[in-house]
């Protein structure tokens, strides 16, 4: 069949088809990412510095991404002029310089999402932060897991009714403990469940045991009820409890878990673990404070400086305070008015880098090749506030700080939940990757099955890379905004 | 096989150009965001930052949306189009503002005490 006005435009609109269609489709395009932008300006507005979630402002939060931003920019400027020569190849019916114009556009955005890989890895993976009690920020690294609580269990306390104990999943990887069953279904009790296998198959069915069993229970209830006998009360044991044979560890996640204590610790799901707590502090390694979040006149007594006792760290933040309030103070007073609270209670006065040296020998203590691999990775951040502390910006390793869970507000990596600018953040820059992959597609399509059409009819080609190109460039669009707004301003 | 009807070379140098430009203020951007003497107004980002910083991406937009698209020569038809959904956006954009229409709010503002605990931050 043959599909009309692909080449030649229709009288009316003046246009061939396929040009109207990507042009309508880019409308809709502009609303959806309008809306997204929406989004961006309403949270950012809604930011009231010291009062709400404050907004990771300028470079202190991108320290290390502007430049895979900035690089990113030019990568999609790039495959954008790309793609305007693969058109006039096209045009010109220059096969082969069409093939290298679109494999390297086709290029520019696999390099394009390999760059976002290494942004996202690096906000999801190796940048936490912990908000203590008192609203202080601390953001660093999470040492081992040590988020995780680690407890060494001896019994397990569940229910029939639900779904296999999310405690399962917290075991250290590695044996399965031989648990015993000591109390549940009369006939099960000695049994011994020696792997996981053997514990989930023994559950289902011991479930569906129960589930019968009750449901006979509640007939026979009802119908001594209807013949008006007062019926015995329903008697189903619902629960179980297994003893290992020999302590297990396991780090229990604490989104999962209820509370804990030295000796047992509940599980949401209902699962009560008893033995013996090992430790649930949280072991971070700081390399940045930030106290937006905290009165001016509290901050020296901030719970941070109990945290990380360390008074050159306290002294290092606070000096870098004074000479940026001076400056701020200047730049008013010129102008005989007075600091906006707004800026008293900004990023500009109120986060810095804070590096607390290790103790004694390199490497933190005792936290072996973790330490030295966490360590490195700070020496190879850039530190501004190196100036203050009188460092050359490259310090040794940093210590290992204790952060007592009780003092814990929220902590997590720097993913979606992290803040209001995470979240839109990876809303906005994960949608536009998912178009540049679409769009990279495509444009692949173009070129790998693109030769028949292109001996067919050169200009049919020419004008299927100009609608492609079409949608190319407004991915070039979004990102030139995008860029800007999340990783500069 | 149609024969090629048109001399493409000086489009051709013009997109190298554009391409050059959109380079350039990339380097602009950039600097605006890392270089603080590029600030405008008090130290930290500012609505001037907003306003400079975006202007040079509409700047860049303008370049692609222009050239690399080809709205310089387009038919009408496209820009009522694009009209129409501008309008839209920019609707959009703007009904988020009057989330701050709240007398509350006000309320807060006239709260806020700025002297008394300023003199703490002095240097010690």
């Amino acid at each position: 069949m043959e599909i009309p006005y692909e080449v030649t435009p229709r009288r009316d609109t003046g246009l061939y088809n396929a040009k109207l269609g990507v042009w309508l489709f880019l409308a809709s395009e502009v609303m959806l990412f309008g809306g997204l932008f929406s989004a961006y300006v309403f949270l950012r507005l809604g930011v009231q510095d010291g009062v709400d979630n404050p907004w990771p402002w300028g470079v202190s939060v991108h320290k290390n991404f502007v430049w895979l931003g900035a690089i990113n920019t030019v990568v999609l400027i790039a495959s954008s002029v790309g793609v305007v020569f693969a058109w006039v190849s096209v045009k010109e019916r220059k096969w082969r310089n069409y093939q290298l114009w679109m494999y390297f556009v086709v290029a520019c955005a696999a390099v394009f999402m390999c760059i976002k890989m290494v942004e996202y890895n690096s906000k999801l993976n190796h940048h936490h932060g912990i908000k203590l009690v008192d609203n202080s920020v601390m953001e660093g690294v999470i040492i081992d897991d040590t988020d995780k609580i680690r407890f060494s269990g001896e019994k397990v306390t569940f229910g029939l009714h639900s779904a296999l104990p999310a405690v399962l999943r917290d075991l250290d990887d590695g044996e399965f403990p031989v648990f015993k069953v000591i109390d549940g279904p009369e006939e099960t009790i000695g049994t011994e469940l020696a792997s996981e296998s053997a514990f989930k198959s023994w559950f289902h069915e011991n479930r569906r045991t129960f589930k019968k069993n009750l449901a006979e229970a509640r007939k026979r209830y009802r119908a001594e009820l209807a013949e008006g006998a007062t019926p015995a009360p329903i008697e189903v044991k619902g629960t179980a409890t297994v003893e290992a044979s020999a302590p297990f560890s396991l780090h229990g996640d604490p989104r999962k878990i209820l509370a804990h204590s030295d000796t047992t610790m509940n599980y949401r799901d209902g699962v009560k673990i008893e033995g013996k707590l090992i430790s649930d502090d949280v072991i971070f390694e700081v390399h940045e404070v930030d106290m937006q979040l905290v009165l001016p006149q509290d901050q020296r007594e901030s719970v941070v400086w109990e945290v990380i006792s360390d008074d050159s760290a306290k002294q290092s933040f606070f000096t870098q305070q004074s000479k940026n309030y001076q400056e701020m103070a200047a730049y008013y007073e010129k102008r005989g008015e007075v600091i906006p609270e707004k800026m008293i209670r900004g990023r500009f006065l109120n986060v810095y880098y804070v590096h607390v040296p290790a103790e004694g020998s390199e490497g933190g203590e005792g936290h072996g090749e973790e330490s030295d691999k966490h360590a490195a990775v700070h020496t190879s951040e850039t530190n501004p506030a190196a100036g203050a502390t009188g460092g050359e910006g490259h310090h040794g390793p940093s210590r290992h700080l204790v952060v007592p869970r009780e003092q814990v507000k929220f902590m997590g990596n720097h993913g979606p939940r992290y803040g209001n600018y995470y979240a839109i953040y990876f809303t906005m820059t994960a949608l536009h990757g998912i178009h540049v992959v679409g769009g990279a597609l495509v444009l692949l399509y173009m070129v790998v099955f693109g030769k028949k059409l292109y001996l067919k009819n050169p200009e049919h080609l020419a004008n299927r890379v100009e609608v492609g190109g079409l949608f190319w460039h407004f991915v070039d669009l979004i990102w030139i905004f995008l860029f800007p707004l999340m990783y500069l301003l | 096989m149609a024969e090629v009807t048109h001399d493409f070379s000086k489009t051709k140098r013009t997109y190298a150009k554009v391409g050059i430009a959109l380079g350039i203020f990339t380097i602009i951007t950039v600097a605006l965001g890392l270089f603080p003497p590029l600030d405008v107004g008090p130290p930290g980002p500012t609505p001037g930052d907003f306003l400079i910083g975006l202007s040079v991406a509409t700047c860049k937009a303008s370049l692609v949306a222009l050239i690399f698209m080809h709205l310089n020569h387009e038919r009408g038809l496209i820009y009522k189009l694009m009209l129409f959904t501008s309008i839209l956006a920019f609707c959009l954009i703007v009904v988020t503002l009057f989330a701050g229409f709240d007398p509350i709010v006000e309320q807060y503002e006239t709260l806020k005490t700025t002297g008394g605990w300023l003199l703490k931050l002095r240097p010690q």
